[in-house]
């Protein structure tokens, strides 16, 4: 009893520290490493390995992205002057098949791998606004991947990233202006719902 | 910001002297060799019509057998443009697949790794400026920049697109899988080792053009250990026994340094993604390469290139099937994703 006891406040007293280490440093780097490493924790999961756990695994990394990524935010941006012209059912709805979108794209592309250590090599703040630099092992070299986040009240999100120059916002940005200049709104959450399905197939 | 030299790693350093020696005597022998190309220019110029003229009159297996050659050089040219900024023959063969991205490890003008892409934000015009608080959506304004990609040939330039999608799935897929069966991957990396070694001259003249200086002396160390010790350039040891990372640069990049325009967007039939100002960099590139200067025949030119170009995507990841699953509009994608990348290359 006495020793369960001990183990009790020992954990306590580790789990309360740890949070006032997180609670501690507000820094960028501080609030997306642990996002990163959860990600590739539940990648090197073997419980949640295979294609029958598929929906789980894919519900826990979306979980924890959102714990750190702002989907509404990147919606926004990628809309550009059309998120104001919409009404506010079709923002969320927006939100919702371009996050379903994103996870097709990226965690389908990093389900692939796993067993992964993310460098945190550099980090840029100005204003409300700041920069993370990961170099992330990809296929035997090292690729930068930089995070550009945002202040949202005492919590840093991210809402772009960019390997190699290329933004993900902006690329898709310019793809969205083009199929919203010649189908309108309607045909673009057509196409990106379109492709959605394509996925799930 | 750089490794320093680790002795005992491979050779002994200290013993071996200073590597600047040996940059300097190959320096000299550049220098002429720079010196005869420049005279040759005019002669392979000549000669090179001369084969185009012919070319015309040969039988239709040779002119079928070039044109394949033509497809394939190109080809490889769509998936690697977007990446390598289409910048030409040297520009994307480079080896380092330890470390591909050797910008990162060097020092930028704030003493962190990497640039600062803060400032390119699309809906700041003030670097200063600050977005409004998402939490209060009214303060969010968008300040909307006008489109920054000039492309008024685009109908073309899709229909261009479309055609070189075609040739990929039809001839440069099924070739490079051949190829990569056939031979095994560390094979692969070392020829393509070899095809970088001899593109140095593009490296070399263009960062010398660019007044990098030190890049350019990185060149020439690197040109002078592969061709030595490793072996005409096999070996990559000036990366894995000196540290010395590949430093590139194309004509196209040069021009864009030295502040000229973009001009307009254009996509390349079999060659990708491209604009004015790197179309023109691409031809400077072909005259800078040596191959061309000593080689007899256009046949064998188009063959060397096919075959790097091959050997290349060979050792790449699949960019353009990539970019593919992952856009909505691969057209606008590959335009942008190449504008973008050639931008950060040109200002960092």
């Amino acid at each position: 009893m006495k020793r369960l006891i001990v183990t009790a406040l020992v954990l306590l007293h580790t789990l309360v520290a740890g949070s006032l280490l997180i609670a501690d440093d507000h820094s960028p780097t501080a609030q997306l490493q642990p996002v990163i490493d959860q990600i590739i924790r539940i990648l090197d999961d073997e419980t949640l390995k295979g294609d029958g756990q598929k929906e789980q695994r894919r519900n826990q990394i979306m979980d924890t992205i959102a714990s750190g990524f702002d989907f509404k935010e990147m919606s926004r941006r990628v809309l550009g002057p059309t998120w104001n012209e919409i009404s506010e059912t079709e923002r969320d709805y927006f939100v919702t098949q371009f996050t379903k979108l994103l996870e097709n794209v990226y965690v389908g592309k990093l389900e692939s791998y796993g067993g992964r250590t993310v460098e945190f090599v550099a980090e840029r703040i100005k204003g409300k606004r700041a920069q993370v630099t990961t170099l992330t092992p990809y296929e035997g070299s090292k690729i930068p991947i930089h995070y550009i986040m945002q202040r949202e009240l005492d919590k840093w999100m991210v809402y772009d990233i960019n390997i190699e120059g290329v933004s993900l916002v902006r690329n898709y940005k310019e793809q969205f202006r083009a199929i919203i200049q010649t189908r309108q709104y309607e045909g673009l959450i057509k196409t990106i719902e379109d492709k959605n399905k394509n996925f799930a197939e | 910001m750089r490794k320093g030299l680790v002795p005992g790693r491979g050779f002994n350093l200290a013993r071996l002297g200073n590597r600047e020696i040996s940059v300097l005597s190959n320096l000299q022998r550049i220098t002429l060799f720079m010196l005869k190309s420049e005279r040759g220019c005019y002669v392979r110029s000549l000669r090179l019509a001369e084969l185009l003229k012919q070319s015309r009159l040969l039988g239709t297996g040779s002119f079928l057998f070039i044109l394949s050659l033509v497809i394939l050089i190109g080809l490889s040219h769509v998936t690697y443009a977007a990446e390598t900024g289409g910048g030409g023959l040297g520009a994307g063969i480079d080896p380092s697949v330890e470390n591909p991205y050797p910008d990162l490890l060097l020092e930028t003008e704030d003493g962190l790794a990497g640039p600062d892409l803060l400032d390119d934000d699309p809906y700041l015009s003030e670097p200063e400026e600050v977005l409004g608080d998402p939490i209060f959506e009214d303060d969010f304004v968008f300040n909307v920049p006008p489109p920054n990609i000039f492309d008024p040939l685009e109908p073309v330039n899709r229909a261009i697109f479309v055609f070189n999608d075609k040739v990929y799935f039809w001839v440069l897929k099924p070739t490079k899988n051949v190829y990569s069966f056939v031979l095994p991957q560390d094979i692969r990396r070392s020829i393509g080792n070899a095809f970088a070694n001899l593109a140095a001259p593009i490296r070399f003249l263009n960062n010398v053009l660019q007044g990098e200086f030190e890049d350019a002396g990185a060149v020439l160390s690197r040109f002078a250990i592969n061709s030595t010790l490793g072996v005409f350039g096999f070996g990559d040891p000036a990366y894995v026994d000196f540290d010395i990372e590949p430093r590139l640069a194309d004509f196209g990049q040069t021009l864009g340094k030295w502040s000229i325009g973009e001009g307009f967007y254009i996509c390349l039939p079999f060659l990708g993604p491209s604009n004015v100002r790197d179309s023109v960099g691409f031809l400077g590139d072909v005259y800078m390469h040596p191959v061309p200067y000593f080689s007899e025949s256009l046949t064998f030119d188009m063959a060397y290139l096919g075959v790097s170009r091959i050997n290349l995507i060979s050792i790449s990841p699949d960019v353009y099937e990539e970019l593919k699953r992952i856009s909505l509009d691969p057209y606008v994608a590959a335009r942008q994703a190449y504008y973008d990348y050639r931008r950060s290359e040109i200002n960092p």
